[in-house]
């Protein structure tokens, strides 16, 4: 049994880990919570949804579709919502805003879907094999294994490429790297980019694995995930893989061998432990404030 | 700027001191009743929220008029039905009683389906001694209001008794796990009824576990379903949680039936669960129109001539809840409430479409027998099996 939970622990964990990317790496930049990257998330699931129905594609396409419309829509939220009071209000302004573009978004997708909740048709094989004593199904596999690929690909992507030290040099300091000739606006596009692309995976995949997608669906898990980069530290990538898996398990052995109806606050309970202990979160920094 | 706020606290009193008279003028006149016709009020939504239980009702309730009227009437008057849509709202179905009691002056009011709703309308029949009966309302606190309210529906505290008989003296499943989902009303409220009859009825509860509403991640749960390995689930949620507990345990290759009350009667159970449900998650309901007796079978074939469709329990509550005012409206002779109320307590073993009603010395509805609904291939709800109501223990 504890195997088993551990193996569930670890597919939900993954799957708040893609998500808490997107709000780790925005906020790393632009010191801002994307409220509206949950509803990023639940999009990529409407859209991989649309595909499967509409053209009867498989499991990868219905992926990469979500991710590139996704990656267009983060675009779009960041250039209508939050670039045009970047720098020139408080920074409590954006965060409003970052709501605003949360409800629209999740209200839009009721509208044009109903509140129901749907079901992916079968698009993988869900059946599961006997691995010792363990049940494991073919979507756990996929979970798994793409969003292990991902994270891969996006280190990567971060310590390798010239974007990526352009994303690591504007979140060192955005002005000093703006004073070194980096587009920042182009950096901040990417990150959005990137971020939105990741939830989307996660979006289609959760969707598929159970069997649920609804209009709704992004507030929870975008408070989840978010809550989950904060344990990893906020900022940090490894920190906000680390923290979804960490929340992941430990929601689920909460339910295992506490009480169930405690799920949510064991989880949130040792998240407040972790930050009171650590408030920099596991892998965050601690930034020391020039006065 | 400062007159201006004046102005609009003096209209708002206006407006308080208006309404505040309205009832007020009427409450001294008892309705008496009409010369010309017997009114009775219809109490649904048939915009807006819980229009689906209104409209059929609405349906059940005109078809009811017309076959009474047919035969000749009540008393030698003609019934007449008024249809106001209270749009699932409290305001509103507290203004269509009011005048429902002291304008129309009816003499029953047939309705609402939701307990909430029923609730506030019962408050203002029995205020203006009019009766009030809900072809619908299954929670706590309605016939408590007072000896003008009856209703007409399976109640949980019948239903969950006899379906846990069954399930542990007909199927032999002693060993029952329970999942209640902690955020719905309903659920937490169903979860000790079925409790209590399983410890009545010798069954043994080897596992009890939660859940929410709106989550989709179950796995944990089944899990420790699995390990607990019951011989049946008792779910008493909605049905797309069900649907979502019954594919987690299909994935995880747990082969279990789950039990549960109306709250699973939803076409998304099928919609969202497949083949994972088919047969295998099993619902009690008031009404089905498989294997019916001779007066459901007539009412079925009735109702499908004149609207095209298949009546539901409300179109079939809402139907004997006109039937058994008339008659006894008929026994009292009498069409004012305050007489032929005391006729309508005594109704026993009322053979209606919605099944055999007895009201008990407190009012409320003993009704008989208990459909076992399931997903049968397409088909949905299918039968499975009716069971009688246990007697409930005075």
């Amino acid at each position: 049994m504890l195997w088993q939970q551990l193996l569930n622990g670890l597919t939900l964990g993954s799957t708040y880990a893609l998500i808490a990317l997107g709000y780790t790496m925005v906020y790393g930049i632009v010191q801002l919570i994307n409220f509206a990257h949950g509803e990023i998330y639940m999009v990529g699931a409407f859209v991989g949804l649309f595909l499967v129905i509409t053209w009867d594609v498989n499991l990868g396409i219905a992926m990469v579709g979500a991710m590139a419309v996704c990656m267009v829509l983060g675009v779009l939220v960041e250039r209508i919502a939050y670039r045009p009071l970047r720098g020139k209000s408080s920074r409590l302004s954006p965060l409003i805003s970052a709501l605003g573009a949360s409800i629209f978004l999740s209200t839009l997708m009721a509208l044009i879907a109903g509140v129901n909740t749907r079901r992916y048709p079968a698009v993988v094989d869900l059946s599961s094999y006997s691995l010792g004593p363990i049940q494991v199904s073919s979507m756990q596999v996929v979970i798994l294994l793409v969003s292990a690929g991902l994270m891969i690909g996006l280190q990567f992507l971060v310590r390798r490429t010239r974007i990526g030290k352009a994303m690591r040099a504007c979140s060192q300091d955005l002005d000093a790297a703006a004073l070194m000739g980096i587009n920042v606006n182009r950096v901040i596009s990417y990150t959005f980019a990137i971020g939105s692309a990741l939830a989307a995976a996660g979006g289609v995949m959760v969707g598929v694995y159970y069997n649920a997608v609804w209009p709704y669906m992004g507030t929870m898990a975008g408070l989840k995930a978010f809550a989950a980069a904060v344990l990893g530290g906020i900022g940090s990538i490894p920190g906000a893989m680390l923290g979804g898996l960490t929340l992941g398990i430990m929601e689920i052995m909460g339910v295992a061998y506490i009480s169930s109806s405690f799920k949510d606050a064991i989880a949130f309970g040792i998240l407040i432990l972790v930050l009171i202990l650590r408030p920099q979160g596991i892998l965050g920094e601690k930034k020391n404030k020039k006065v | 700027m400062k007159r201006k706020t004046a102005r609009n606290w003096a209209l708002v009193l206006c407006l308080i001191m208006l309404v505040a008279l309205v009832p007020g003028c009427n409450d001294t006149k008892a309705p008496a009743p009409a010369a010309e016709t017997i009114k009775l009020g219809f109490l649904g939504a048939k915009t807006v929220n819980n229009a689906n239980y209104g409209i059929p009702g609405e349906k059940g309730m005109k078809m009811a008029i017309e076959e009474v009227n047919a035969k000749g009437g009540v008393l030698g008057k003609k019934l007449e039905g008024i249809y106001e849509d209270n749009k699932g709202d409290s305001r509103e179905i507290a203004n269509i009683a009011t005048k429902y009691a002291t304008v129309d002056k009816v003499s029953a009011m047939i309705g609402d389906p939701a307990t909430g709703l029923t609730k506030i309308a019962a408050d203002i029949a029995q205020k203006n001694q009019v009766v009030i009966f809900s072809a619908g309302a299954t929670g706590t606190g309605v016939v408590e209001i007072g000896d003008f309210v009856f209703r007409n529906t399976l109640l949980d505290k019948f239903a969950a008794p006899s379906v846990v008989d069954w399930m542990i003296n007909t199927k032999g499943w002693k060993n029952i796990a329970i999942i209640t989902s902690m955020n719905n009303g309903y659920s937490t409220a169903l979860t000790p009824v079925f409790k209590t009859a399983i410890e009545e009825k010798g069954g043994k509860i080897v596992l009890e576990e939660s859940i929410n509403d709106k989550e989709t991640d179950f796995t944990a749960q089944v899990t420790k379903l699995k390990q607990a390995n019951p011989q049946v689930l008792v779910f008493t949620g909605y049905y797309t949680e069900a649907a979502l507990i019954m594919l987690e345990a299909q994935k995880q290759g747990l082969d279990i039936v789950m039990v549960g009350g109306d709250g699973l009667y939803g076409e998304d159970l099928k919609k969202l669960g497949g083949t994972a449900v088919e047969e295998k998650v099993i619902f009690y309901a008031g009404f089905s129109a498989d294997q019916p007796s001779p007066e459901t079978d007539a009412f079925i074939k009735a109702y499908r001539a004149k609207y095209n469709e298949d009546p539901d329990m409300f179109s079939a509550q809402y139907y004997d809840a006109v039937m058994i005012i008339a008659k006894a409206m008929e026994a009292a002779n009498s069409s004012d409430p305050k007489v032929f109320k005391t006729e309508l307590a005594k109704l026993k073993d009322y053979p209606g479409v919605s099944g055999n009603t007895t009201f008990l010395p407190d009012r409320e509805p003993l009704k008989s027998p208990v459909f076992l609904l399931t997903v049968k291939g397409d088909k949905f709800p299918a039968l499975l099996e009716k069971v009688p109501t246990s007697a409930p223990q005075q």
